[in-house]
């Protein structure tokens, strides 16, 4: 039974990634723009001349990348492309490829999302968690204003300001970057020490807006789980207190925040655009956000690609695991 | 317990073992293992916030062959690859480099270049006339497949090696300004590769990087010794061809660091806070803070304003000579009467900016020319503010104010929807519009993120865009407006504004196939053409464009100004080398 549940959750994976991929593949050409002449004109641009032959230019290129065919068999080639897992060139950075320029950015943001994504959610749960429990400090009650206002917050809005008081007023920390300049890339401690400290104020914006949604969400789900049965049933039977708390409130309460920490997990790879493009974080954010404002549609379509895939594949995970978290999710249909 | 619950609860523990391992395992810092770099201090080192990164990082910092199209020698490759010869517009100076020397033949269909004796690639192998002649072959050759490649291909026909130091090039066109062309000046310039790494590889998709080969090889004062997204780091050789035959001066600096660009804000406060010493360009409303916030900046024009330079790029706004009623020379005076460009520069640029009169820069070589049009100036005053003037040209053709707006003589609204890219829209494209408004003109603005392609697709009515013309003599911003040309086959048109004159096209290509160093005949030759030009205006002369970087002086100084005016100091310009040399630690 569990073998063809986990074989029905991949078929839907599967579905789910080639509809994803197909309105990947169409949406940047519903802009009609042509990404080569746009990638020449705007380099003419920044250079203040037009090159001769740039028409001629534009049709080798397109040529090139396959985008004078029929938008049909650009569709066939891309598919089949992905499904083995070949990205194509960057049509704005050739001969640099998709997939190597997404290698470069990935680490940065799954460092400085990764991080801040599981710092929120174990904050988050627990602070919501003590929150909603009527034991916890009664000083504990005035943290949740100011998390909700934060959470109002957008992160970059909140960067803008970080960086202003500790960047630039006190210089504690780094203006943007991901390392010092003249910094030796490598796995060494004062390499490492020196990326943790680049990415404190980015980091830092994200904790601050995400933790109150966390646990906004927590505290509601704590509310509900402690008026259940089996929460007054071990009251009644005079189980400790953290017993009752940690045991029975949390443990169920939990579970959709579970769920929401998987769907985030996935959306990683989507990045904080604006986090990283403000403090130039040179994660895969701020390459999207590039690849849209130069029409690379096969960057944009890669890096979209990755994501949906990263997300489809957490979502399966999710249905895999699920069972295992609550005893009460069967593999049984119905 | 049952077996089946002992199962499920043991492997909900594995599985969430598991992902906080898999977790962790993702979160370690990503460190790209490379070569150690050499400690070199703060005080020697420049560090630099470059352009074309916004966000944060180096695309292309794999790429160090500057004819893929992937690459930009504002990046970088224009400190790796030396020129045949250097041009200082603000010095009017002619700098021969890799050069030694170069000769025409009268009828100007062929040259013959003498190479420099002496020089190596950083690999130990001698530069000869060999690299010149495969540089300009192999760009002959792959035409449109390769920057340059089509300027090349139009004029050459081959480059040949008569010896070592000796490259005779036959041209298939006369083709007079082709030393030039190939000369380092602003952003146009050919790049001598190293033919004995070039040489069978595709060019196209050839990358030029491993520093473990020492690749890039360069003949010039830096190398690259590191490359990332974050980084490029440029360590100064100890030794070079230039400063051995003292053509230059050793660079004092030890080490460049070019940091990918940022916003605006973060690269004003990498300036106050001594963070860089060489800015990206910042807008004209960031100087004063900067400059209160750090005593030791300065800019071209010192601590006051304009706060830069004249760049090559004057600004206009374009008008579709195609679209109607812009097709009417008198409805394009008439806007361009309706434009107090005193008022735009006060409001957009605060008071930091200067009109421009022609589509070419006031730059000294330039002079001759803006004299040889005096009297025809002051007959078509491009700048002159004067909204009588422009009620009364569209009067005469026809058109009638409702209220306070324009209607075209078929009953319809004039309208013109301005499209603007970059500073120059943002700045000025509200208050244009505005302007129009208010002279009754049913004006709008856009920045649209196609603006490049409907640009030079001539989809547009109104466009605020610059020229890439002249600096030196007038043919490059002439040709500009050439609609077609017989004496250059297969030319490129830039042609933005789309108007067309046979008889002006043939004043160009005379212009063209004349020596570019009689000025007297280049005179003549202006004054025709501008007898065309001015009276039909196919674009509205707007204002100069400045390039404002900050120069911090705490460690370094002697940077290219005003007072010392070497060469414009923009770091994306293939000319940079020239400022680098002749700065100077702040200590000595």
């Amino acid at each position: 039974m569990q073998l063809i549940y986990i074989a029905r959750r991949f078929g839907v994976f599967l579905v789910i990634v080639w509809l994803a991929a197909t309105l990947n593949f169409f949406l940047p050409k519903l802009s009609g723009q042509d990404p080569v002449r746009t990638k020449l004109l705007q380099e003419a641009s920044l250079g203040g001349y037009v090159h001769a032959g740039i028409e001629d230019m534009v049709k080798q290129y397109q040529q090139k990348f396959g985008l004078d065919k029929p938008l049909w068999r650009q569709y066939l080639s891309y598919i089949d492309d992905v499904s083995h897992g070949d990205l194509n060139y960057s049509i704005a950075n050739y001969p640099l490829t998709v997939a190597d320029m997404i290698r470069s950015a990935v680490p940065w943001t799954i460092g400085l999302l990764g991080l801040t994504t599981l710092f929120s959610f174990v904050a988050g749960t627990i602070l919501g968690a003590l929150l909603a429990w009527p034991g916890a400090p009664h000083w504990m009650r005035w943290l949740m204003p100011p998390l909700w206002a934060l959470h109002a917050i957008p992160f970059f809005l909140l960067g803008l300001v970080l960086m202003y008081l500790f960047a630039f007023q006190f210089q504690f920390l780094p203006i943007f970057g991901g390392y010092s300049p003249g910094a030796n890339p490598g796995l060494t401690l004062t390499f490492v020490l020196d990326v943790l400290r680049h990415a404190v104020l980015p980091a830092l914006s994200i904790v601050l807006v995400s933790v109150g949604g966390w646990a906004l969400a927590m505290r509601g789900m704590m509310v509900t789980t402690m008026g259940e049965d089996y929460v007054t049933f071990a009251e009644a039977k005079g189980l400790r207190s953290a017993t009752i708390f940690t045991r029975y409130c949390i443990r169920n309460a939990i579970l959709p925040q579970t769920t929401g920490l998987a769907l985030a997990l996935g959306q990683i790879l989507s990045g904080a655009v604006l986090v990283e493009v403000v403090f130039g974080y040179p994660g895969i954010g701020a390459l999207l956000f590039q690849a849209i404002e130069e029409n690379d549609f096969f960057l944009i379509q890669g890096i979209v690609f990755t994501v949906i895939v990263a997300l489809g594949f957490a979502t399966f995970l999710l249905d895999i695991i699920y069972p295992w978290l609550d005893p009460r999710i069967s593999y049984r249909r119905g | 317990m049952t077996d089946k619950a002992m199962r499920s609860h043991a492997g909900r523990r594995d599985v969430i073992k598991g992902g906080m391992a898999t977790a962790a395992a993702a979160m370690l810092p990503a460190g790209i293992a490379r070569a150690e770099l050499a400690n070199i201090p703060r005080d020697k080192t420049l560090t630099l916030i470059g352009i074309n990164s916004r966000d944060g990082r180096w695309v292309d910092y794999e790429l160090w062959n500057p004819y893929a199209i992937g690459s930009n020698h504002q990046n970088g490759p224009n400190l790796i690859y030396e020129p045949l010869a250097y041009y200082s517009a603000f010095a009017d100076k002619m700098y021969m480099w890799l050069a030694e020397s170069f000769q025409f033949t009268p009828d100007f269909k062929q040259l013959t270049i003498k190479t420099r004796q002496g020089v190596k690639w950083s690999d130990g192998t001698p530069f000869s006339a060999e690299d010149v002649a495969y540089t300009f072959n192999t760009l002959r050759d792959l035409g449109p497949k390769v920057k340059w490649g089509v300027d090349v291909n139009q004029a050459l026909d081959e480059a040949t090696v008569t010896d070592p130091y000796t490259v005779v090039l036959k041209f298939k066109i006369p083709s007079p300004r082709f030393f030039f062309f190939a000369t380092y000046k602003y952003d146009i310039g050919i790049y001598m590769v190293p033919k004995h790494i070039f040489q069978g590889q595709d060019w196209t998709s050839f990358k030029h990087y491993d520093l473990a080969k020492g690749w890039p090889v360069t003949t010039g004062p830096w190398k690259v010794v590191e490359s990332s997204l974050q980084q490029k780091v440029f360590d100064r050789r100890d030794t070079w061809w230039a400063a051995d035959q003292k053509l230059a001066p050793m660079p004092q600096i030890l080490r460049n660091i070019w940091l990918p660009s940022v916003g605006e804000q973060e690269s004003a406060q990498a300036q106050i806070t001594n963070q860089s010493d060489f800015g990206g360009p910042l807008q004209p409303a960031t100087f004063p803070t900067v400059m209160r916030g750090n005593p030791k900046i300065t800019t071209w024009s010192g601590r006051k304003a304009p706060w830069g330079y004249v760049d090559w790029w004057p600004i206009s706004l374009y008008l579709n000579n195609e679209v109607k009623p812009f097709d009417d020379p008198d409805v394009r005076w008439a806007l361009s009467h309706y434009i107090d460009r005193k008022q735009v520069i006060e409001v957009a640029y605060l008071g930091a900016e200067t009109v421009s009169q022609l589509p070419m820069p006031p730059y000294k070589p330039l002079l001759p020319y803006f004299d040889a049009v005096k009297d025809l100036l002051a007959k078509y005053n491009t700048i002159e503010f004067d909204p009588k003037k422009g009620d009364d040209l569209l009067q005469a053709k026809g058109f009638k104010k409702t209220g306070d707006l324009w209607q075209t003589p078929d009953g319809k609204p004039l309208t013109l929807d301005i499209i603007g890219f970059g500073l120059s829209g943002s700045a000025m494209g509200p208050v244009l519009s505005q302007m129009l408004k208010r002279h009754g003109v049913t004006a709008s603005l856009s920045l649209p993120p196609d603006f490049d392609n409907r640009f030079q697709k001539g989809d547009f009515s109104g466009s605020i865009y610059g020229h890439g013309g002249s600096i030196r003599e007038p043919y490059d911003t002439l040709r500009l407006y050439q609609s077609q040309s017989i004496a250059v086959p297969g030319a490129h048109a830039a042609n933005f504004a789309r108007w067309k004159n046979p008889e002006y096209d043939k004043i160009v290509d005379e212009v063209y196939i004349t020596d570019p160093e009689n000025v007297a005949k280049l005179k003549e030759l202006f004054r025709a053409a501008m007898e065309i030009w001015l009276p039909a205006l196919p674009d509205i002369q707007l204002v100069q464009n400045y390039h404002r970087i900050p120069l911090n002086m705490t460690r370094w100084k002697n940077f290219a100004t005003e007072e010392n005016p070497i060469v414009n100091n923009a770091s994306w310009h293939l000319t940079y080398n020239l400022v680098l040399w002749n700065v100077q630690s702040a200590e000595a």
